[in-house]
């Protein structure tokens, strides 16, 4: 036997020792697949080297055939040669990458069909580079130099399909055709149809979970969490996957989102370790929100988006907040009708009037920097900004009653400070009608108690600031009017 | 560039003084850079413009003014939730193991060694060797709703305890009261930084057209060891400044015309000093000349409204006396009184400081049994009348009130002296410190974070100061990292370039 493999020549050696390890790379692939789980760290370590290592044996076996065709040219026939060598080295390579590749499926947590067409398409990779090898290097019979060529060409393209997998598992299922021009991208349009079990009636369109929830999971979850790629064995592309959880069991406890491990990870701070989804924005605010509802609804599959929210839980205080995004195009378009008109009265009463925020084509007034200088032609003055402005400060201002009628129009006022004006009585009768009003003052003022009447009649006000007025804490009144008076 | 009369016999004179400001730099960068940048602006830009947006960068607010108006009021990026700061900064950092970081454990363990475990890898300003720990000097009780610990020194306080919001895990990474104090106020403990004041009025401008956006007043006999730096507006044009206003006599010196100087006369020198700043404006476009020329006019307008809002003669006697105010006086309850009249004027950005809190124990003054006790006097009642008067107005709906020091006080005595004495004292501590915060957006009655049983540090919630800048301009309307302004090539802002996080925790 010794004396075999001592007279065998240098070659056989070499093609059998890379068979024999494809075999035993064939039997772990068959026998101990990536199952989602993780291991042990050392092998996870040995795994990472894998996307490195890949490169070399695409690069050579794209190489060769450029060089078979080149050879062949009168310019590069010394070039010929050296494929024998190449290819040897690409079968090593390819086999080595492969084996690397299971280290790194098998230990860090990946399953599903995208980590599958991958695996074997490597694997076929690895063989047929060893195939074009054998057929190079023993040009025995006409049947073999026939199938060299097409054995070479068939490599080409498995490097292609492996190759894109692999790129589509490392940065996402759409990550070539996402941004692909219209008609080609169609051509491909990997379009991602969930594993949802035919006709489940749970997440179809016109449910919460479908039209709400589903999207929000979508967008954020899918890329590491679908049908491509399933980390941690959890998918979140349909409503059963969701509900069945992952490695760690599930992830949705029904009416409780505290102890849902779900909804735990999007709401911890973005620097914690388990925090989702992991190294990318957090949701927001109100995505998170929607999660939380779902949850505490008893995250129904069937509810209808309609009747979601009735008896749904107010709206939890997030960790992290989240900057609104500003979109200029649509708060221009909301401003349009007044904007030219505030830049008018900007000009004229500067430091008076001014929108709520970048975001918003509310007005708020702050008069009170004035004092006297401002009265009631001022206030006649934005009367054609009124049913844009929600908070106005008109406090130590030479204002009087005349001025209340002005305000009454501005109808969508939510606070209003009248402090240390003469607006009295009778002009509060007159304001009454502010249907939104939450917040007013009516400090130092000469309302009387009489006012308080009128006051009981406005439906959204919280908050009475009756400091120093005739108004004292033992006026007569309904309670409910008297919780919301501040002295 | 204004046309001149060129038979004006300054005409040469000026047209040469132009000539000798153009260097080679203003040539090169005229000539070649401008070629390049246009050449480089139509070409590159539709490639490069889609991959801005899409790399994750945050586009920074465009606070781009009128240049002749450059306080004019802007709107905050989203709604905002206090429209104004009244920040009280007491210098010299109180101790919070005597105010309100209740730590029964510390009473067991007062005057025993400290463990070397605390004292591992610490520098100290003072202690040497191995300090006592020391319990608390003062006794705590609970009030109110809400039932936190707060100590027997601020009993008028203690009644506005439910408005609070607490923030007992500050932490800091400067342990000497200039660079620290400049690290609360501007972001960084090295001098040349706009404070947090000046970055407000900066962002959303200035209501009051007749007063300056960010006033400072001081009291307690010294100014704050940071010193003017505080309220410097670093990089910013100067005009974002804050303005240190007298709470006596004239608000700032020399505001008044000089006597025989009508208003009328003052205006027209005042016209044609404009024109000529104009003129030199127009000419090299330095921000600077805007500043001088807002200055002048702001002055000229402060004339007619800031000594009415200064004079706090105008307040009733009841209200006076709630603030234990006396007339002529430089204190610290006139500057509360003060700030409430600010604050109703619209002064966007109200900084107070009250120096003398740098309680060592090395003598009477700067002692916890004396000194101490003497400072918490002089601030207990302005400040629980200061909360008072805002919330019967209804305006602590919309002002936030921040209340702290630059650092906190160390679990153990110091005793630089070695020798027996009557006064004790605590070194500085970097490692936590309390502060509270009130009003516009805060919760009311709240505790944010822990500290650990010797309340020496932070265990639970730690929020760093850029922490705090980032909650405090996000309840003016702003994401900080958006309130930009471009200077050696980054566009600076208050938090830095360490990222920092709103504590959501204390929003309303």
């Amino acid at each position: 036997m010794i004396e075999r493999i001592r007279s065998a020549s240098p070659q056989f050696l070499f093609g059998s020792t890379i068979l024999a390890w494809f075999g035993v790379l064939v039997c772990l692939l068959l026998f101990a697949p990536p199952d989602g789980k993780e291991r042990a760290e050392l092998l996870q370590f040995v795994g990472r080297f894998h996307s490195l290592s890949v490169h070399l044996p695409i690069a050579l076996l794209i190489v060769v055939p450029l060089i078979e065709l080149a050879g062949r040219s009168r310019y590069f026939p010394n070039l010929l040669p050296a494929v024998d060598f190449l290819l040897a080295l690409a079968a090593i390579g390819a086999i080595g990458a492969a084996t690397l590749g299971w280290c790194l499926a098998r230990s860090g947590g990946f399953s599903g069909r995208l980590v599958t067409q991958h695996m074997w398409a490597g694997a076929a990779v690895a063989a047929i580079a060893w195939t074009c090898w054998f057929l190079r290097t023993h040009p025995a019979s006409n049947v073999q130099t026939r199938f060299y060529p097409l054995a070479l060409t068939f490599t080409v393209g498995l490097v292609f399909f492996a190759g894109h997998r692999g790129g589509q598992l490392s940065q996402g299922e759409k990550y070539l055709t996402e941004f692909m021009p219209g008609p080609l991208g169609s051509l491909f349009g990997a379009s991602s149809a969930g594993d949802a079990p035919p006709n489940s009636p749970n997440g179809k369109p016109g449910t919460f979970f479908g039209d709400r929830v589903k999207p929000v999971l979508a967008a954020n979850c899918v890329s590491c969490h679908g049908p491509g790629k399933h980390k941690a064995n959890l998918r979140l592309d349909n409503y059963e996957a969701v509900m069945r959880g992952g490695k760690h069991g599930p992830v949705i406890m029904v009416g409780d989102p505290r102890s849902s491990e779900l909804f735990r990870r999007i709401t911890l701070p973005s620097s914690d370790r388990d925090f989702m989804p992991s190294e990318k924005n957090p949701l927001a605010a109100g995505d998170i929100n929607l999660v939380q509802q779902w949850i505490a609804s008893g995250a129904s599959g069937t509810l209808p988006a309609s009747d979601a929210g009735a008896n749904i839980p107010a709206a939890p205080t997030a960790s992290e907040v989240t900057f609104p995004d500003l979109d200029p195009a649509a708060i221009d378009k909301q401003r349009a009708s007044i904007a030219s008109l505030v830049v008018q009265l900007q000009q004229r009463l500067p430091g008076i009037i001014d929108y709520e925020s970048r975001s918003s084509a509310d007005i708020v007034v702050s008069a009170a920097w004035m004092q006297s200088r401002f009265g009631d032609a001022e206030v006649a003055a934005l009367a054609p900004l009124a049913d844009h402005i929600v908070s106005a400060d008109f406090s130590n201002t030479a204002i009087t009653d005349e001025s209340t009628r002005g305000i009454a129009a501005m109808k969508h006022l939510r606070v209003l400070r009248l402090m240390h004006t003469r607006i009295d009585d009778a002009g509060m009768q007159t304001l009454s009608s502010l249907a939104d009003l939450e917040s007013l003052s009516i400090f130092e003022t000469p309302v009387t108690p009489s006012v308080l009447l009128s006051l009981a009649r406005m439906p959204k006000l919280q908050h009475i600031y009756v400091g120093r007025t005739a108004i004292t804490p033992g006026a007569k009144t309904t309670d409910e009017i008297t919780h919301k008076l501040i002295f | 560039m204004t046309d001149f009369d060129l038979s004006d016999p300054l005409h040469p004179e000026r047209q040469f003084a132009e000539l000798q400001a153009q260097t080679r730099r203003h040539f090169l960068r005229s000539f070649s850079g401008g070629l390049g940048t246009i050449f480089l602006g139509a070409m590159a830009a539709p490639l490069f413009g889609a991959i801005e947006e899409t790399n994750g960068y945050t586009q920074p607010l465009d606070l781009k003014r009128d240049p002749r108006h450059p306080l004019s009021v802007l709107p905050p990026q989203f709604t905002p939730r206090a429209k104004r700061v009244i920040y009280l900064h007491m210098a010299g950092a109180p101790s919070q193991l005597e105010l309100f970081d209740h730590k029964p454990e510390l009473v067991r363990l007062d005057g025993q060694d400290c463990p070397a475990s605390l004292l591992a890898g610490k520098r100290f300003a003072f202690i040497t060797g191995v300090p006592k720990l020391l319990g608390p000097q003062y006794p705590f009780h609970q009030v109110g709703e809400s039932g936190h610990w707060i100590s027997d020194r601020l009993p008028h306080l203690e009644k506005h305890l439910d408005e609070l919001c607490f923030v007992k895990s500050m932490r800091t990474d400067q342990f000497n009261h200039a660079p620290a104090q400049l690290l609360v106020q501007t972001g960084n403990p090295r001098l040349g930084y706009p404070s947090l004041g000046s970055w407000v009025v900066y962002g959303l401008g200035s209501e009051n057209q007749n007063l300056p956006g960010f006033i400072v007043l001081i009291s307690g006999g010294n100014m704050p060891d940071g010193g003017k730096q505080l309220w410097g507006t670093g990089f910013l044009p100067s005009v974002y400044q804050g303005v240190q206003c007298r709470s006596h006599g004239e608000p700032v010196l020399y505001l008044e015309s000089p006597r025989d100087v009508s208003r009328e006369k003052r205006r027209n020198m005042l016209d044609a000093i404009d024109e000529l700043n104009q003129q030199n404006y127009a000419a090299f476009g330095n921000p600077e000349t805007v500043t001088r020329i807002a200055q002048y006019e702001m002055s000229f307008r402060m004339q007619m409204d800031a000594t009415d809002a200064m004079d706090i003669e105008k307040e009733p006697e009841v209200v006076r006396t709630k603030y234990g105010s006396k007339i002529g006086e430089s204190s610290f309850a006139n500057n509360c009184l003060v700030a409430r009249r600010l604050a109703e004027r619209g002064v966007r950005f109200i900084q107070l400081y009250h120096w003398g809190w740098d309680t060592h124990g090395t003598y009477a003054t700067d002692s916890l049994n004396v000194g101490f006790a003497k400072r918490c006097l002089e601030v207990d009642q302005p400040i629980a009348a200061l909360l008072s008067d805002l919330q019967e107005r209804g305006m602590l709906e919309d002002t936030l009130i921040v209340w702290g020091g630059e650092f906190g006080r160390t679990s153990m005595k110091e005793n630089r002296s070695g020798q027996t004495s009557q006064f004790v004292g605590r070194d500085h501590n970097p490692g936590a410190f309390t502060i509270w915060l009130a009003g516009g957006g805060v919760k009311r009655g709240h505790v944010h974070g822990e500290t650990d049983d010797l309340g020496y540090e932070v265990v639970k919630g730690p929020v760093e100061i850029r922490d705090l800048h980032a909650t405090i301009l996000y309840l003016l309307g702003f994401d900080h990292r958006k309130l930009n302004y471009p200077f050696q090539g980054l566009d600076q802002k208050l938090t830095s370039v360490k990222p920092s996080r709103v504590v959501a925790e204390i929003l309303a």
